[in-house]
Formats: C-alpha cells, structure tokens, sequence
C-alpha cells in the first residue's frame, strides 16, 4: 500500500469519512468503518509504525464511551462508526503515507515549492521543539520551578516554562529564512523534484472515480430527494 | 510573501504543537493549541496567521484526525488576532485578558455546530464530560455543546493571549522590527 502514489491515499483517505458522513446511517457508515478498518490490516505500514489496526481502535474507542453517554444507542451507533471511519482512514493514512514522498509529488504536480516545504518543516520541527520543551522543563525544575500548587502558581510556572521555547524558536526564523534563500526557495520559483514517485494512469483513473463517487452519493442523498 | 514570513509559518505552527509539553507539566487545563496562530498573526498579519492556523490543523490532524474539521476555528482565531493587533490590545495583561476571554467566546460559538454535528460532542473527554454536566444541568442538546465548549475554550484563550503578549514584550526592539505588525500589537507604533 505504501507505494501507491501519495495523492491515491489520500483520495481514499479522504472518500471514506466523506462517505461515512454522506451516506444512510448506520449502514453506510458500517460500509465505510468496515473498508477503513480492513485497510488498516494491510500490509505496508511505515517502519515504526506496528499494529496500526489496534492504534486505530484504541483511538476509537473513547469517543464510542462518551459519544453512550451523552446519546442514545441508534445515535452512539450512528455517529459512533463516522468517528471510526474517519480516525481508521488517518491512522491508516499516518502509518502508510512517506512525508517526503508526498513533498516530492506535490512538487512533480506543479505545487508552489513554498507549500511543500511548510508541510515538511512543520513535521520536522514539532519534535525538535517537543524535545527542547521537555529540557526547558527538567532545567526550569533543576533551578526549583514547582509545577505544582495553585491555578496562579502553575500559571507563572507555565509563562517560565513556555516564553524560553518560544522566545528560542523565533530566534531561529532568520536562521531558516537565510537557509532557504541560501537554497533558492523564493516564491514563484519551480523546482524539480529528484526521484518524483510514479503515478500510473491506473491510480489517477482511481482518484477520479474516488471524486466522482463522493459527489454522486453527495446528489443521490440530498439533491435528488428535493426534486423527487 | 518574504522568506521571513513563510519561514515564520511552520516555527509557528511548531510552537502550538510543542506547547503541549509545557502544560502537561504544569497538569492545566489548557491546549494553547492557537499560540502559534496568534503569535503569527500579531507579528506579521493575517494572511501569516491563517497559514500558520491551516498548517497548525493539518499536522495535528496526523497525529488526532478529528482536528481537521476544526480548521475554521484556526482561521477565525487568526482574523480575530488581526484586529486585536491593530487595536494594540497586546499593550498590556490589562487589555490582552479580556481580548482573550472574547476570543473565548468567538472560538466556542464557532466550534460548538462543528463538534455538534461532526462528532457529538465528543472530540476530547473533557469537553464530553462538561457536555454530559449541562445536560445534567437541563440544557438542550446544543446548548449543553456549547456550555462544553465553552469551558474549555473561555479559559484558555486568555491564557493564550497573555502568552502571547508576554512573548511579545520580551521580544528584543530589533527582533520585533523585523516583523511588520508586532510593534504596532504592543502599541509601540
């Protein structure tokens, strides 16, 4: 699955919440839980990425827990299995779909070279930044910052814990900004990506149909009924 | 757009992410999950600011899928920071807090049909748990939604605000300059 091209999975990933959320509950959305949970049992997961059919029910599961305790059954149901195929389609999506694989064909596809890169160094810099905020935590603790206390009290922890990483992430922007002048990505500019992955006619035929299908269940659930 | 501001734009979008870290440390009830889309919009605008939301919501969406219908909240939190920017309400605590506290509002009534009609409700334990609370305390089934949203996001918004406008003041004058609209947030142009 990890080789089909990055805009096929996230056609299907995409269609199946789309159609759970179209379609007649609950059968629809049993039709769309059922695809989604099966395509988290396929072969083809990311390395790191184990068990994805498990993640994607234990993620699931706590909304089926509130969604009973705030709704009756045939709602919980309803919605309940929308969740799911929605929360199966991105576990799926997570575990199969290569960061660098989707910037390469976003860029074969003629996007904006800006665009791709502010995908891919988001991802990049969330566990840079993550893993500087928990040093910023244990050397605020070593110098006897008490995270514990009242609401105020925490609060001020908080600003003394929060304003370093902020104020040490903004530092680097002009950093980054010479970086990417230094490597031409000025907007407007086309780029050639080095190993775009393919796109054979066989999987655009299928994004297509993903689309077409969408919008005609979009027409056969509420615009047909209005005009019958 | 320069290159500053699109290189602005994921370290934003980081820091809302990352924050995470922050507050789990401190055991508050709080996402600060729209820091990075203030911060941008106070130091460079809204377009910087809507960017940085709409990416902030595509890559939490990776990690927790139900973000992504959110992503209006994300745009309406940047068009709101704009304006308080240009009102200079990131001068003091004095007028952030109450900037924030409306932004509370604005965020909570925005959110409310999305988490209502996409997820009933249920898009994290807390907002369930205060939702099951006011429909205890005799609210419909929307306003009890609200009363959940409402109490997560009342909160937090004036939190995030006063976040912002400390980081915001500690910026040194020179730094803050390189940016088009962060003297004028503070009131200093």
């Amino acid at each position: 699955m990890s080789r089909l091209h990055p805009f096929t999975l996230l056609a299907i990933a995409g269609s199946l919440p789309a159609l759970a959320w179209i379609l007649p509950a609950p059968a629809g959305g049993a039709w769309a839980a059922a695809v989604a949970l099966v395509l988290t049992l396929t072969p083809g997961a990311r390395p790191g990425f184990t068990s994805v059919f498990r993640t994607a029910v234990l993620t699931a599961a706590p909304f089926w827990l509130f969604l009973l305790l705030l709704h009756d059954v045939p709602t919980t149901v309803a919605i309940g299995l929308r969740i799911t195929t929605m929360v199966a389609s991105f576990v799926w999506l997570v575990a199969t779909l290569e960061p660098a694989r989707l910037v390469e064909a976003m860029v074969a596809a003629g996007w904006s070279a800006s665009i791709a890169y502010l995908l891919a160094a988001t991802l990049s810099a969330v566990p840079v930044l993550k893993a500087r905020a928990r040093r910023i935590v244990e050397a605020q603790r070593c110098r006897g910052l008490s995270p514990r206390g009242g609401i105020a009290a925490r609060l001020r922890a908080l600003r003394a814990l929060a304003l370093p990483l902020v104020l040490s992430a903004l530092h680097e922007v002009d950093e980054r900004a010479l970086a990417l002048e230094t490597r031409g990505l000025v907007p407007g500019i086309r780029r050639t990506p080095l190993a775009p992955p393919p796109d054979p006619a066989l999987e655009q035929a299928t994004r297509w149909a993903l689309l077409l299908g969408c919008l005609a269940a979009l027409v056969w659930r509420f615009v047909l009924p209005r005009l019958t | 757009m320069s290159i500053r501001l699109l290189a602005l734009i994921p370290v934003a979008a980081a820091i809302s992410l990352a924050l995470s870290a922050a507050v789990d440390a401190v055991a508050l009830p709080l996402f600060l999950d729209t820091t990075g889309t203030i911060l941008a919009t106070a130091l460079a605008g809204p377009g910087v600011g809507i960017a940085t939301g709409v990416v902030t919501s595509a890559v939490n969406t990776l990690r927790n899928p139900t973000f992504w219908p959110f992503v209006v909240v994300q745009i309406i939190v940047a068009l709101y920071a704009w304006v308080a920017a240009r009102a200079g309400l990131f001068r003091s605590f004095r007028t952030a807090v109450p900037a924030g506290l409306g932004l509370g509002v604005i965020a909570s009534v925005t959110s409310t049909p999305i988490s209502y009609l996409v997820f009933g409700c249920t898009t994290t334990g807390g907002i369930a748990l205060t939702t099951a609370l006011g429909k205890a305390l005799g609210l419909p089934p929307l306003g009890a939604c609200f009363f959940g949203s409402f109490v997560s996001d009342f909160g937090d918004k004036a939190v995030t605000f006063a976040l912002v406008t400390s980081v915001l003041h500690a910026l040194p004058r020179r730094t803050a300059a390189r940016f088009p609209w962060a003297l004028r947030a503070i009131g200093a142009a």
